[in-house]
C-alpha cells in the first residue's frame, strides 16, 4: 500500500486530506522552532504520497498543532501514526533499543538497579520489584 | 479522600525526592493513597511504537486499580495522557477492550472499566480545593516570584483530557499561589519544554528548554515550579548541559510543586528532599 493510502485509511491519518497548508501547526510547534522540523510540509508530501522523512521524530508530541489546527486535522496522532509505520517499514529506530531493553529487563522505561532501591531504602521509600509482566505483554502483542 | 498511587518509571528511579514530597504533603492534607503493587511503565512509548501494547500496558495498570477498587491518581504528566486516552478507548470500544483483554487475561488482569485517573493537580484543584489548601499554609512564601511550567499532557489533548483551556490554563498558577507566593508570567509559559526530543536530537530538546530557561531567567523568577518529572529533568537535571551548550548561565532552582506546597505547609527543607534537587535552592529563599 502506499503510504498516502495507508495513513487515509487510519483514523489518526484520515483528516489530513483537509490541510489549507496554512502553516499555524508549524508557527506554534516548540521543535519547528529550533529546528528544520515542519508539520505543515509532512502533512503535505503524504498528501502528495511522497517519503515524509526522518524528521517525523522530532514532533515532541505537545498537541499544540492538533488543538489549533483549524481544519480539526489530527495532526499529533498523524505524526504517531506516520512513526508506526516507519517501525513497520524500516524497523526500530537505534535511539528506542535502550528503552525497549529497559522495559523487556524490569518493566520500566529506566533502569531499575541496586543504586535505586538502596536510594529509595534511606529514604524510606518502598522497595520497586521489577513488573515483568511487562515483558509478557510486549511478547504477547509484538510490542 | 482515597486514591490508588501510580508512580510510573521516572519518579520512582530518578526523581524520588518528588515522590517522598508528594506522600508527604497528601497524608499531612489527609489524602489517603493505596500504592498499585509491582506497576510498571504506563505504556506512553508504544502510541509510536504499537497501539496494542500501548492499551495493553496501560490498561494493565488500570486494571491493578480496579483490583484495589479506587480513581488513580498520578503525578507525571505522561502517564496522564497515556492512562486517560487508554481508558477512554478501551471504555468506548467494545471490540478493543476485547481485544485487550485476550492480552491481560494471560497475566490474570481484566480491564473492567469502572475507574478514572486524574493527575494530583487536578485532585487538589478540583476535588480537594484551594481554599482548603489556603488554610494549611502556616509559613506564607510572600517574597517569592516562581514561574510555572505547566507542560503539555496535564491538559492535552484536551478533548480525551477535558480538564482546562490549554491556551489559559490557571490550575496550576492558583495553587502556586495558595502557598502566598506570586506565580508570574513570562514569554512562552505554555510551551513545551522539549523532552520528548531528547532521545532522538538531544541538541533540539535543549534548546527549547534553554530558551524557555532564559525566559523565566529574564522574568526575574525566584524558581520554577514543576508538575511532571520529565519536564522537571528537562530544568533540572539536565540544566547544567542546557547551559554548557548554549554557553549561557540560568542557575535557576526548579522544585516539585508538592515540595513548595510542603514547605508552606511547614515541613523542612529536608522533609521535602530538597538536598536531591540538582540545582542548589538556598534555604533562605522560604524565610
Amino acid at each position: 500500500m502506499s503510504i498516502r493510502d495507508e495513513v487515509l485509511s487510519e483514523i489518526d491519518g484520515e483528516t489530513i486530506v483537509f490541510c489549507q497548508s496554512c502553516g499555524i501547526c508549524t508557527g506554534g510547534c516548540p521543535s519547528a522552532r529550533f529546528s528544520k522540523y515542519n508539520p505543515r510540509r509532512i502533512i503535505h508530501k503524504t498528501n502528495l504520497n511522497m517519503d515524509p522523512g526522518d524528521d517525523i521524530w522530532l514532533c515532541a508530541t505537545c498537541y499544540t498543532c492538533q488543538e489549533r489546527c483549524p481544519r480539526g486535522i489530527k495532526i499529533t496522532d498523524f505524526m504517531n501514526l506516520l512513526r508506526r509505520i516507519y517501525i513497520k517499514e524500516k524497523g526500530m529506530p537505534d535511539f528506542i533499543d535502550t528503552l525497549i531493553e529497559n522495559l523487556k529487563n524490569a518493566g520500566y522505561t529506566t533502569q531499575l538497579g541496586e543504586i535505586e532501591n538502596k536510594r529509595r531504602e534511606r529514604m524510606n521509600l518502598p522497595k520497586i520489584n521489577t513488573a515483568d509482566y511487562i515483558k509478557r505483554i510486549l511478547e504477547l502483542t509484538e510490542g | 479522600m482515597k486514591y490508588a498511587l501510580y508512580l510510573g518509571c521516572t519518579i520512582p528511579l530518578r526523581v524520588p525526592n518528588y515522590e517522598l514530597a508528594t506522600r508527604r504533603v497528601m497524608d499531612k492534607l489527609g489524602v489517603e493513597l493505596v500504592d498499585i503493587e509491582d506497576a510498571g511503565c504506563c505504556g506512553i512509548y508504544h502510541e509510536q511504537i504499537n497501539e496494542l501494547t500501548h492499551l495493553a500496558m496501560a490498561g494493565s495498570i488500570i486494571a491493578k486499580a480496579e483490583d484495589i477498587g479506587l480513581d488513580i491518581m498520578v503525578m507525571c504528566n505522561g502517564c496522564n495522557e497515556s492512562l486517560i486516552k487508554a481508558n477512554k478507548r478501551l471504555k468506548e470500544d467494545a471490540d478493543l477492550r476485547r481485544k485487550v483483554n485476550e492480552i491481560l487475561s494471560k497475566i490474570d488482569l481484566e480491564f473492567k472499566g469502572n475507574i478514572n485517573i486524574k493527575h494530583y493537580i487536578r485532585v487538589l484543584y478540583e476535588d480537594y480545593g484551594v481554599d482548603k489548601i489556603r488554610k494549611k499554609v502556616v509559613n506564607s512564601l510572600d517574597n517569592l516570584k516562581i514561574a510555572a511550567h505547566y507542560g503539555c499532557h496535564i491538559f492535552k489533548p484536551t478533548d480525551i483530557i477535558q480538564f482546562e483551556d490549554f491556551e489559559d490554563p490557571e490550575s496550576l498558577d492558583v495553587l502556586i499561589e495558595a502557598t502566598g507566593a506570586k506565580s508570574i508570567d513570562y514569554l512562552d509559559k505554555k510551551l513545551c519544554c522539549g523532552g520528548y526530543v531528547l532521545g532522538y536530537k538531544k541538541e533540539v530538546a535543549y534548546e527549547i528548554s534553554g530558551y524557555k530557561l532564559q525566559n523565566i531567567k529574564d522574568a526575574g523568577a525566584d524558581l520554577i515550579v514543576t508538575i511532571c518529572p520529565f519536564c522537571n529533568i528537562m530544568y533540572e537535571a539536565n540544566q547544567r548541559a542546557i547551559e554548557s551548550q548554549l554557553n549561557k548561565q540560568f542557575k535557576i532552582p526548579v522544585l516539585h510543586y508538592p515540595q513548595l506546597l510542603g514547605i508552606a505547609m511547614g515541613f523542612s527543607y529536608k522533609d521535602m528532599a530538597m538536598e536531591l534537587n540538582r540545582v542548589r535552592i538556598d534555604p533562605k529563599l522560604f524565610e
